[in-house]
């Protein structure tokens, strides 16, 4: 069993310009394991990508440890998997060698193990036939699941999407949802996804953590036991969505109340 | 079922020709008749020059021989040989129709030469020969000017290569680690300041051969435009390519190979092909004043000697030899950067 834990995980950023400091993440503490879908929302400069960022081990918190199976992370490895809002496919490569980029670079490049689950990925993200393509040649979306398929081929134990549809549009976006989950679905590892779609957070975690922005730090930290596949129109899931936008200030009653206030203040002689 | 849609058969076979065929609007006869005459120019043209050459009689005193008429006999052949294949191939026709005015123009220019010269003495002798002449004394000076053009092209890639070398190697040094480039840069500065063949005379006193001292200034000019090339490259590199392959596993030696040098291949050719123009620059310059071989002091040797029927026979092959050179540069470059958007399709 897996385990992800963040505690008291503080975050700084020195400015450009200037003495001052930007506290980005402030005492950030969760923990998720095994079998968890965890979705972060939050208003943009909540520090979502940051956290990203420092479970992959491509920055270092300020204060506060991050762990996995009780070890802290010292660095990038490929147990932690990560995917960018970006594609970030090497372009002077093609879309095997890009899929095959990981194995190069442990060394395992004749694997025949490795080899066999290229294949397989290839056939799962229906990329087969473009194999020897150049990433400008490919689609947004045929790109981001080459992207996806080029970080689980390590199965990583954790695995980070930081708001990999972003880019997408709406169609391609919702196929691409059911396929984040039917992979995770089959392989049952830690993934924490960060979105800014609050749709796609309910659709597919089994957590959503809410964030509140300046500095970031965790406003709620909700269960979401619907059972998959969801229907994002049935009652609960629009009651959770209620919930989410409440939580972050979009909710009616916010709504009502402003409006109130400015009948109020248009009544007044 | 009925066989209907002629359009799959139409479509079956594609090629980018068909396809430029399919999309565009239909020729007229008159369209295509025109086209074909375009194609033909070269020949009439080639023809022109050579009656100009055979039946314009030559200023009393210019002598030629059959050389100049063999020669364009050849070229124009090549070029009735080519009209020929463009009613087979389409390929053949694009290509043609396209080049067709240029190679006309051409054998307008070597008519108008031998006008101005041999027929006229308009340009006068010995500064201007005519051409019948600078083929007999390439023809008359081939072993010595083969000779020449072998240690012209040893000194140019003995420099260029190991000052490409050097080059991509400080640069993605420079690129890479900021402690590097706190050594490098300040010299890179008052190198890049001085062209390079402002050493020559310094080097050609310091150095233990001549061979060797210009070797070294090509160098470093393919230096310097390397290391500033190649720099640039790795410095403009997206950060978030460094991200993905750091969490791909890449140590930070494979961040360098395989990340940092491949973005900067763009930059690195621009930098080669930079490089390139400076050392044949540096070669020629250095041979005309020192090196005692090669085609620069081939020039500089038959200019003394006011041969200058052979002198333009040396910059003949130069040119040759340069358009060599950069066509393999180019056809690297092709090779090298399929990757691209817009140069693959």
């Amino acid at each position: 069993m897996n385990v992800l834990e963040l505690s008291h995980v503080y975050k700084g950023f020195a400015r450009t310009e200037g003495e001052e400091v930007t506290q980005a993440l402030d005492d950030i503490n969760f923990s998720v394991h095994d079998g968890e879908f965890l979705s972060i929302v939050g208003p943009s400069g909540c520090g979502k990508s940051t956290i990203m960022r420092l479970i992959a081990g491509l920055i270092f918190p300020t204060a506060g440890t991050i762990t996995l199976n009780g070890e802290i992370i010292k660095g990038t490895d490929t147990e932690r998997g990560m995917v960018f809002q970006k594609p970030t496919l090497f372009p002077w490569l093609t879309v095997e060698k890009n899929l095959n980029f990981t194995a190069r670079m442990q060394g395992r490049r004749h694997d025949a193990e490795y080899k066999a689950e290229a294949e397989r990925l290839l056939e799962l993200a229906g990329l087969s036939e473009f194999r020897n393509d150049y990433p400008h040649q490919l689609s947004g979306g045929m790109a981001q699941r080459l992207a996806l398929i080029r970080t689980m081929i390590n199965h990583p134990k954790v695995f980070l999407l930081d708001e990999p549809l972003g880019a997408l549009d709406a169609f391609t976006r919702m196929n691409m949802q059911d396929e984040i989950l039917s992979l995770w679905q089959r392989s049952n590892h830690i993934v924490l996804m960060v979105t800014h779609d609050i749709d796609e957070a309910i659709y597919l975690g089994t957590r959503i953590i809410v964030m509140a922005p300046r500095p970031g730090r965790i406003r709620e930290d909700l269960k979401n036991d619907l059972p998959y596949p969801r229907v994002r129109t049935s009652d609960e899931f629009l009651g959770l969505r209620k919930k989410v936008l409440e939580l972050l200030n979009f909710g009616q009653s916010k709504n009502t109340k402003e409006a109130q206030k400015q009948l109020e203040r248009s009544n007044k002689p | 079922m009925r066989k209907e849609s002629t359009g799959i058969d139409v479509l079956s076979h594609l090629t980018r020709e068909r396809l430029a065929e399919l999309e565009s609007r239909p020729k007229t006869p008159v369209r295509i008749f025109l086209d074909y005459s375009i194609c033909f120019m070269p020949v009439v043209f080639g023809l022109a020059a050579l009656a100009e050459y055979l039946f314009v009689p030559n200023l009393k005193g210019n002598t030629s021989t059959s050389t100049y008429t063999y020669f364009l006999a050849v070229l124009i052949s090549v070029s009735a040989i080519y009209f020929v294949l463009s009613f087979f191939s389409k390929k053949v026709f694009y290509v043609l129709r396209y080049k067709a005015p240029f190679y006309a123009f051409i054998f307008v220019l070597l008519m108008l030469y031998d006008y101005l010269t041999l027929k006229t003495g308009k340009l006068v002798l010995p500064y201007f020969t005519w051409t019948d002449e600078i083929l007999n004394a390439i023809w008359d000076d081939r072993a010595y000017l083969l000779d020449c053009t072998v240690n012209s092209l040893k000194l140019l890639f003995t420099g260029y290569l190991s000052g490409a070398v050097l080059g991509l190697i400080t640069g993605v040094l420079c690129g890479c680690f900021k402690s590097v480039d706190y050594w490098i840069s300040p010299f890179m500065k008052l190198v890049g300041a001085i062209p390079s063949p402002t050493w020559i005379p310094i080097v050609m006193v310091i150095a233990s051969t001549l061979f060797s001292g210009a070797v070294f200034i090509i160098a470093l000019g393919v230096w310097y435009s390397l290391t500033i090339a190649t720099m640039t490259g790795i410095r403009n590199i997206d950060r978030s390519y460094y991200d993905a392959a750091k969490t791909l596993g890449a140590n930070p030696l494979r961040l360098v190979l395989n990340i940092a040098v491949p973005f900067a291949v763009p930059n690195i050719l621009q930098g080669l092909t930079q490089g390139m123009s400076s050392a044949c620059l540096v070669l020629i310059t250095a041979e005309m004043v020192g090196v005692e071989s090669g085609l620069g002091w081939y020039v500089s040797w038959q200019k003394s000697w006011a041969q200058y029927g052979k002198m333009y026979a040396a910059i003949v092959v130069l040119c040759i030899v340069f358009i060599a050179v950069n066509w393999g540069l180019n056809a690297l470059k092709r090779r090298l950067l399929r990757w691209q958007e817009g140069i693959t399709e």
